[in-house]
């Protein structure tokens, strides 16, 4: 097929992998097909839905608009490196207990987004919040138990304890 | 057996067990299946021309690309796969066929007029770009008025003109009526076009069984029952011969419960080539091509008398089709929809409609969340706060003076629908005490508020169909759509519960919820039932899960079913216990003595009898196994209600329009699990909420769709969605088993005509006057300016 492949060199979750692909190959199909590591959703291949959301070296990024071969050496968190094989994550409950998830496709955007959110922003207002999750679109769930939910985490997180919300049901 | 004590499940929220996976990124969806060895990539080379013949197809560069297995064009399927069309028995329908690929003839920008098949997705995107496709562009037709005009091109020249189902209806005596009131108001509304924007697009991925000559289609389908039957008949194969499977589906919407060209390609295409073939779709084929809906034009005049009550309604709807019927719904789904729904909560007696469905060079459109309703309401929610501007009367009176009342129940409307129970008064009462509605209009001045923006409330008291039958299905010519839908629960050796059921879920909790159900019914632990669906292959045949439906049909044959199955434990339980079956209860667990209930046994004791796997055998006449078959076909419809209220600021700065403050009272009858439902509720608020101000897919008069992307074609994000004060009426249906009633689309259909009324009555100290959604900020500032005397230029 096309000549030229590159060798990239990741370390993704915590572990080093190197693989030779196209210099065009996106990182999301770079994770999805080479490292199978398909909880990186894609929604829109152009920048706006969120869902392909991963950290890079700590920072959110659209895994969509980036190319694996420019990330040469740099550190990706995936969805599954969020818990990895331990309990969930105290977001991942949070999101759990808040029914902050439907269909679950636009899920690993949000969890990355509120990971970066919460480390910058530990004792975020609600509209910060609301701000900060408009990096990332929701079809299902209307956004407000996904407000809620990262409400909660940061609670917990930041060692306050959750204060018993009334949900409206 | 129907006491309160068999509830427990029932009304209880549960966490899903669903999240466990999809929050560790563990969801299997279509893309994320294993692909097979020999897997083919398919493309379609799109149309960029709404309308054109296509003079020739040239591949040869496409086909040099190493990678690329083949370019296959519309005749290339003419042979194997039938051109396209549902079944549509009703007057006044003209039936047109789709190709699956375009053949002479594009009808839509985006339409496919190519196929590309290659080894890897990246190249086949290559080799799209490569095959080359001459085009004599045609005269187009994008919108209603358009198509109708006289000397519009028609698009299916066999037809004579665009018109492609048309039908009218008229109680006895309407013209008397009609005049006999006091007065009449008249007003024409339009809705925009829109599209469910799944965050998952489509995608399909057809694999030979290497054994027998079988297929499995893996789709993003909320219909696979349909989907295997449309297949089936579309290429000749045996309906056994084909396994349609649904993986994790990445939202739904009504988007995906239709059946769609590419899906009868990947299967005719894993035929011929005896590989595996698969497609995903990207964003902008989502927005070119898939079901687009609403659209509507609803001319709309009242006779109402002076008391505010109305007499009469003449309803005009012209719905946009586009190019071609999509399958199952065909072009008849929105325009049958709006007509029979308009009525809504209200007494209305004297009914005339006129409504017309017509082809353009756009994509088909057909069902989205709210079918038709969002529409419909939008004009009747419109004319009520019309008669209280005109009349005087506060608009949320003139809406106690028609509604259909407590004791009017069960009701059936002037269309024929009945309307066993609901709560419309109560739930109007209910919504305008949450929003302080009192307290709004004594504080609010004629004209404008002190920081300059316009403030307004808005009403919508809506009805939601769910949970159609058959006989709701037939009455609007769907002659295939099942409308029931069945299940399959096995009680297991070991005690524990599987039911399959032949729904199929988009994120709308059916493992948890109908775990909850098979429970309750069988004394069980949720957590000991295990719910499998969305495979033909494992599940009895049935509709699907759209419309609504899930609850009510899916959650009745479930109960069904728990109960037959039931009768067999009972009586298994009778013959080991010597305790009469009828003295015999299921809880906890136990089949037990009602009244003394440590004589009993555990589920698995009486399944290890019926399963021989014990020296007890089993009572004379009796069969193995422990299991039971059902299926449910319920009532025409059964009517969900609720009342949606806003209170909108608009900034006539910039036309912006600002959610204040929102209410929901909501009835679906017997709450499932209360957890959902309110998810169902806010989800689809959220979707009203970007058709009312939003959302909205634009085509040029050429038909050219000017923002398939979604930086412009705009989605509803955290920030506009308003915090949602949610309310729940419970009154049971008396026609469904239960007393299920549908969730998931009144959000929408609340939404739209509330927002709309509440910027209507913010704006109409200014004398502009909303007829048309989306608001955007844009057409906002138009219309103030237009109002003020200041049209520019």
């Amino acid at each position: 097929m096309t000549a030229g492949k590159v060798t990239v060199r990741l370390t993704v979750n915590g572990k080093a992998y190197s693989r030779e692909v196209e210099p065009r190959y996106l990182l999301a199909d770079f994770l999805r097909h080479e490292l199978h590591l398909t909880g990186t959703h894609i929604g829109c291949e152009h920048g706006v839905c969120g869902a392909c959301t991963v950290l890079i070296d700590g920072k959110t990024a659209r895994s969509c608009l980036q190319f694996a071969v420019a990330l040469d050496g740099a550190e990706v968190t995936t969805v599954e490196g969020i818990a990895g094989d331990g309990p969930l994550h105290p977001i991942q409950e949070a999101f759990h207990e808040a029914h902050a998830l439907q269909c679950g496709y636009c899920t690993p955007g949000f969890l990355l987004t509120t990971v970066e959110f919460l480390r910058r922003n530990p004792t975020p207002t609600r509209a910060e919040i609301r701000e900060a999750l408009t990096n990332n679109m929701c079809r299902c769930t209307g956004y407000l138990n996904i407000i809620e939910a990262v409400e909660n985490a940061a609670r917990r997180l930041s060692g306050a304890g959750e204060v018993a919300t009334e949900r409206t049901r | 057996m129907n006491d309160r004590e068999d509830f427990t499940l029932i009304g209880r929220t549960v966490l899903r067990r669903e999240d466990s996976y999809l929050l560790r990124g563990l969801g299997q969806f279509l893309d994320d299946l294993p692909e097979p060895n020999g897997l083919i990539h398919i493309a379609f080379v799109p149309s960029p021309y709404a309308r054109a013949s296509i003079l020739s197809i040239d591949a040869s560069a496409a086909l040099a690309l190493p990678g690329v297995i083949a370019v296959l064009t519309g005749k290339d399927f003419e042979g194997d796969v039938k051109t396209f069309a549902p079944e549509i028995v009703i007057d006044g329908y003209r039936e047109v066929r789709r190709p699956v690929v375009a053949v002479d003839r594009v009808n839509f920008v985006g339409e496919s007029v190519a196929v590309v098949l290659a080894e890897s997705p990246y190249v086949a995107q290559d080799a799209l770009e490569l095959v080359e496709v001459e085009y004599d562009p045609l005269p187009a037709v994008a919108g209603i008025e358009q198509s109708l005009a006289a000397d519009a091109p028609v698009i299916h020249e066999k037809l004579g003109d665009n018109l492609l189902f048309k039908t009218r209806f008229e109680t006895d005596g309407f013209e008397q009526h009609f005049a006999a009131a006091d007065l009449v108001l008249e007003e024409e509304f339009r809705t925009g076009r829109v599209t469910g924007v799944m965050i998952e697009p489509r995608g399909c991925m057809a694999c030979p069984d290497p054994v027998a000559d079988n297929f499995t289609l893996w789709t993003t389908t909320q219909i696979p029952h349909i989907v295997r039957t449309a297949i089936a008949d579309h290429l000749g194969m045996a309906e056994s011969a084909l396994r349609v499977a649904a993986p994790a589906v990445g939202g739904g919407f009504g988007t995906k419960a239709h059946v769609y060209p590419d899906e009868l390609i990947v299967v005719a295409l894993a035929r011929r080539y005896r590989r595996a073939v698969k497609w995903v779709q990207d964003r902008r084929e989502d927005l070119l091509t898939n079901i687009h809906a609403r659209e509507h034009v609803l001319g709309i005049q009242v006779a109402v008398n002076r008391d505010g009550i109305i007499g009469a309604v003449r309803l005009d709807v012209r719905t946009n089709a586009g190019a071609y019927p999509n399958h199952p719904y065909s072009c008849t789904l929105e325009a049958t929809a709006a007509v029979r729904m308009m009525p809504g909560p209200y007494k209305i007696r004297n009914y005339k409609y006129d409504v017309c469905s017509v082809a353009t060079n756009t994509a088909p459109t057909g069902a989205y969340r709210g079918t038709g309703q969002p529409s419909a309401f939008l004009a009747i929610e419109g004319m009520m706060d019309r008669i209280g501007r005109k009349l005087g009367i506060d608009p949320a009176e003139v809406r106690r003076r028609n509604v259909v009342r407590p004791e009017e129940f069960p009701y059936v409307n002037v269309v024929g629908v009945r309307y066993d129970t609901g709560s419309y008064l109560p739930s109007l009462e209910r919504g305008l005490e949450m929003i302080g509605y009192d307290a709004f209009r004594k504080a609010q001045p004629k004209d404008r508020m002190v920081d300059g923006k316009y403030r307004g409330i808005g009403i919508c008291n809506y009805t939601e169909v769910s949970g159609t039958g058959a006989p709701g299905w037939r009455v609007r010519g769907f002659a295939k759509m099942p409308g029931f839908d069945s299940s399959r629960l096995v009680i297991e050796p070991d005690g524990r519960i599987t039911v399959y059921v032949s729904q199929a879920d988009a994120g709308q909790g059916h493992y948890t919820t109908f775990a909850q159900i098979a429970a309750d019914r069988l004394g069980a632990r949720w957590e000991d039932v295990n719910v499998i669906e969305g495979d033909t292959s494992k599940t009895p045949y049935g509709t699907g899960t759209f419309a609504s439906r899930g609850s009510v049909v899916g959650g009745g044959t479930i109960i069904r079913c728990s109960e037959k199955v039931a009768v067999k434990v009972r009586r298994i339980a009778s013959y080991m216990l010597d305790i009469d079956p009828e003295r015999l209860v299921l809880t906890k667990g136990r089949v037990c003595d009602k009244d003394d209930p440590v004589k009993g046994l555990s589920l698995r004791d009486v399944a290890e009898t019926a399963y021989s796997m014990n020296n007890l055998g089993l009572p004379q006449g009796e069969e193995h196994g422990l299991e039971a078959t059902d299926y449910y076909d319920p009532p025409m419809v059964t009517m969900a209600n609720g009342t949606h209220v806003a209170q909108v600021a608009v900034d006539p700065e910039d036309g912006r329009v600002e959610i204040e403050r929102y209410a929901v009272v909501h009835d679906c009858g017997r709450v499932i699990n209360p957890m959902i439902v309110a998810g169902q509720v806010h989800g689809a608020t959220a979707q009203g909420i970007g058709e009312a101000l939003m959302e909205e897919i634009v085509y040029d008069a050429e038909g050219q769709h000017l923002n398939a992307n979604l930086l412009e074609y705009l989605l509803p994000t955290a920030m506009d969605v308003p915090d949602i004060d949610l309310a729940h009426i419970e009154t049971p249906s008396i026609d469904t088993v239960a007393g299920i009633k549908g969730a998931a689309e009144g959000g929408v259909t609340g939404a739209l005509p509330a927002l709309a009324n509440a910027v209507a009555d913010a704006l109409s100290g200014l004398g502009v006057n909303i007829t048309r959604v989306p608001l955007r900020p844009s057409f906002i500032l138009e219309q103030i300016r237009k109002a003020r005397g200041q049209v520019p230029g």
